[in-house]
């Protein structure tokens, strides 16, 4: 199996490409500098767009990038990327990343783990690159945000960019946004350090059927309140839209809980576990954060004894599912 | 800006009552303006910037009146942001506390100083609430009013952000010169030409140049940008002292307009005017061809036709989704043996009706593509099939839906409607309009 050449796309036809992420990780900017850095070759056409709705920090986003030798005229969504990139680990336990991605076309992946481990797990054909871009962040910039790495790691896939344009683009578009001159700096450290943090292989892990776009099923009856439906759905998992890593706990080892109920009326999901008790007429026992806490934190600020926290959570690649 | 203190203005009366001509030193103006740009320039620009950054370079336009509404907030954003940080300018964005007043600001600023030019961006929400005053506006002949419309499904439930064309053309009867683009070189290249449209002595009518909300609002590409100084030289050449001070006056907006012998002479004129674009605009995207090197604004974009003007099937739309219909184009119709053309409607309003009839009578079927909620077969369909309604033989019209709410419009959603166009070749006549999502008829 032979990894496409992304050169040779674009040049020949159009490189399209696709990320995703999590609200509020940086995807948005990893992309609008990466179309930025095409746009530095005057012979090179781009169009980029964020995909999101009324998303809030921590739900699933998406990003596109087209470039291309020829004008771009074609505006749909992009569903066969030669190139994608997963920049949070947790999007992916709601989405299939490689969705769509032919054979031999290039996964970018924010990640500790290695090339071969990805490809493995996520059973990918094509050319895996890898980059820790969260630990480069935490080192760096002082927060898990790995999209300088990702940024990075997509143009070295792509190829033909000069690491000096690469570091200027980045930091121009955080100019424009008006970034502290101390925080480019750490942001250029980031970005040079990213340089030779890139880890590649080329592998063939995918299993017929694998990442390939579902036929569209319709929509089936959609009654009058069909948002409300939604809303109430037990499909439609809250707990997706929580930020990366991190978890809601309830710790009263003591029994401190005052039976005041303010965490129980304010929580939007209803998530908040109690029983009756004969002093304080009711007793707060935990809460439910499998599926419904999207960690808003209503509870953590109401809470007049301080017993919710949040605690940092590891992603496990259990919950990951690769979709045949 | 004003004449000198003290220093008593020239007034002249007129019929519709006293104008000041010297009260504003336009010179003044002009000197004052700082520019965005000396020579050409690509920068990279989402579609809010683009019009942002078009705005930015008319000596004309001192203040932008907003309210932060998604998709357009970036447009209020990048212009007070830019505005802030050019030391010594004159120019101000306002923040309007209101979305309605949005548009009275506009109407009560425009109507004082009718030589420059008072723009604004929103979004369906925003323009709802300023449908009075729009439709007000509308009537007022201020041609010196700019809304730009980023497109954005109408408020309704459940709340969308997305683009589809649904608020626009829920205005079109409100008598504003309606003209959409697509790409963000189209959008800067309209701003810059509007005015001159809108501003012309025989038009004297309001603008709302408009764009696919989050399709093109915040979609990045190339945008080349021209240096100021020329674009004032051309802006020059076609905007010229207003001739009138306005007709927003007792006699004809506010009055016993009924009763008044001259309200039908008024509304009378106010069609007359708007008529006139169909004169004006071609001459002015001419003129904006042969300075900068690009299209200048037209009725509408054509791809396919041959010279014989004779098309097997031809497909109207708009917007941005017209480019993935331009990519498959050539493809389907090879597959098919069929000449294939497409035809993306720019002026809105007022509808190009004649010019439209003249580009499709010989086509055997047209198939034109909605993309916002209307109770019958659609917004641009009625329109297209009022342009072909007194050919002897017209074309079939086939009208589909898709899109709706900003949908993604695919390859695939467009193959199917071309095939149930192709369909219609072969006397196969569709329902009187379907919906198509994902490549399926729903």
């Amino acid at each position: 199996m032979k990894p496409l050449d992304l050169r040779t796309t674009l040049r020949d036809s159009v490189l399209e490409i696709r990320g995703e992420g999590k609200a509020g990780g940086g995807l948005v900017l990893a992309f609008q500098s990466l179309a930025s850095l095409a746009l530095t070759d005057p012979n090179l056409n781009v169009q980029e767009w964020p995909f999101f709705s009324s998303a809030r920090r921590g739900a699933n986003i998406r990003s596109y990038v087209r470039i291309s030798a020829r004008p771009i005229r074609i505006a749909c969504e992009v569903t066969r990327p030669s190139l994608v990139l997963l920049m949070d680990e947790g999007a992916a336990r709601s989405v299939d990343f490689a969705l769509g991605v032919p054979p031999g076309g290039t996964f970018v992946l924010n990640t500790r783990h290695s090339p071969e481990v990805c490809a493995k797990h996520y059973r990918l054909s094509g050319r895996v690159v890898t980059i820790s871009g969260d630990e480069i962040g935490l080192k760096y910039l002082k927060a898990s945000i790995g999209n300088v790495s990702a940024y990075v790691a997509m143009a070295h896939a792509i190829g033909g960019f000069a690491p000096e344009t690469m570091i200027d683009t980045f930091v121009y578009a955080l100019q424009k946004r008006r970034i502290p001159e101390t925080v480019l700096q750490r942001n250029r450290e980031a970005l040079e350090a990213s340089l030779t943090e890139v880890k590649e292989g080329v592998f063939d892990e995918a299993k017929p059927g694998d990442h390939a776009l579902p036929p569209f099923a319709g929509y089936g009856d959609l009654p009058v309140g069909a948002q409300t439906a939604l809303r109430l759905s037990q499909s439609n998992l809250t707990a997706y839209y929580a930020r990366s890593g991190l978890r809601l706990q309830f710790s009263d080892p003591d029994g401190n809980c005052n039976g005041c109920g303010h965490c129980i009326t304010n929580c939007p999901e209803g998530i908040i576990h109690w029983e009756p008790h004969p002093e304080k007429g009711l007793r707060v026992t935990g809460s439910d954060v499998t599926s419904y806490c999207k960690l808003c934190a209503e509870c953590i600020s109401v809470c007049p004894e301080n017993l919710f926290s949040e605690v940092p959570f590891a992603e496990t690649w259990k919950e990951a599912e690769v979709s045949s | 800006m004003s004449t000198e203190l003290g220093a008593p203005a020239a007034r002249v009366t007129t019929p519709s009552g006293d104008w000041y001509p010297d009260a504003i030193d336009l010179a003044a103006v002009k000197a004052a303006h700082i520019p965005l740009y000396t020579e050409r320039t690509d920068i990279t620009s989402d579609g809010n910037q683009a019009a942002a950054v078009a705005g930015l370079q008319m000596w004309r336009c001192l203040i932008y009146a907003g309210f932060p509404i998604t998709p357009s907030t970036k447009w209020a954003e990048f212009s007070a942001a830019t505005v802030n940080s050019q030391k010594g300018s004159k120019k101000r964005v306002k923040l309007i506390e209101a979305e309605h007043a949005v548009a009275d600001y506009l109407a009560a600023a425009a109507a004082a100083c009718r030589d420059l030019i008072f723009t604004t961006a929103t979004s369906a929400v925003g323009l709802d609430h300023m449908y009075e005053t729009v439709k007000s506006l509308g009537a007022s002949g201020l041609g010196n009013v700019m809304i730009v419309n980023v497109y954005r499904a109408t408020a309704n439930y459940p709340l969308c952000i997305e683009g589809d064309p649904s608020d626009t053309l829920g205005q079109r009867d409100s008598g504003m010169i309606q003209i959409s683009c697509r790409g963000k070189q189209q959008i800067y290249d309209t701003i810059l030409q509007m005015p001159c449209v809108s501003m012309h002595p025989e038009v004297l009518t309001p603008s709302m140049p408009g764009f696919y909300g989050i399709k093109d609002s915040h979609r990045n590409a190339r945008l080349t940008c021209e240096p100021d100084a020329a674009i004032h030289e051309f802006q020059d050449r076609w905007i010229k002292p207003c001739p009138l001070p306005g007709l927003i006056n007792g006699d004809t907006a506010m009055g016993n307009c009924v009763t008044s012998r001259f309200f039908q002479g008024f509304k009378v004129a106010q069609k007359r005017r708007f008529e006139k674009v169909f004169d004006v605009l071609p001459k002015v995207g001419a003129d904006f061809e042969r300075t900068f090197g690009r299209p200048g604004i037209s009725f509408f974009e054509t791809v396919g036709w041959p010279e014989s003007g004779g098309v097997d099937l031809a497909v109207v739309s708009m917007g941005p989704d017209f480019g993935t219909f331009e990519e498959i184009r050539e493809s389907y119709a090879k597959t098919h043996g069929l000449k294939v053309a497409g035809m993306c409607i720019r002026l809105l309003s007022p509808f190009p009706r004649e010019a439209v009839r003249e580009k499709l009578r010989r086509a055997r079927v047209v198939l034109v593509v909605n993309q916002a909620h209307h109770q019958s077969r659609g917004h641009l369909t009625l329109d297209v099939a009022d342009a072909l309604c007194n050919i002897p033989s017209p074309p079939a019209v086939v009208s589909t839906f898709c899109g709706m709410g900003g949908a993604d419009v695919s390859e695939a959603t467009w193959e199917a409607m071309l095939d149930s166009g192709r369909r219609a070749l072969s006397g196969d006549m569709p329902p009187p309009y379907q919906i198509f999502h994902e490549g399926a008829a729903l």
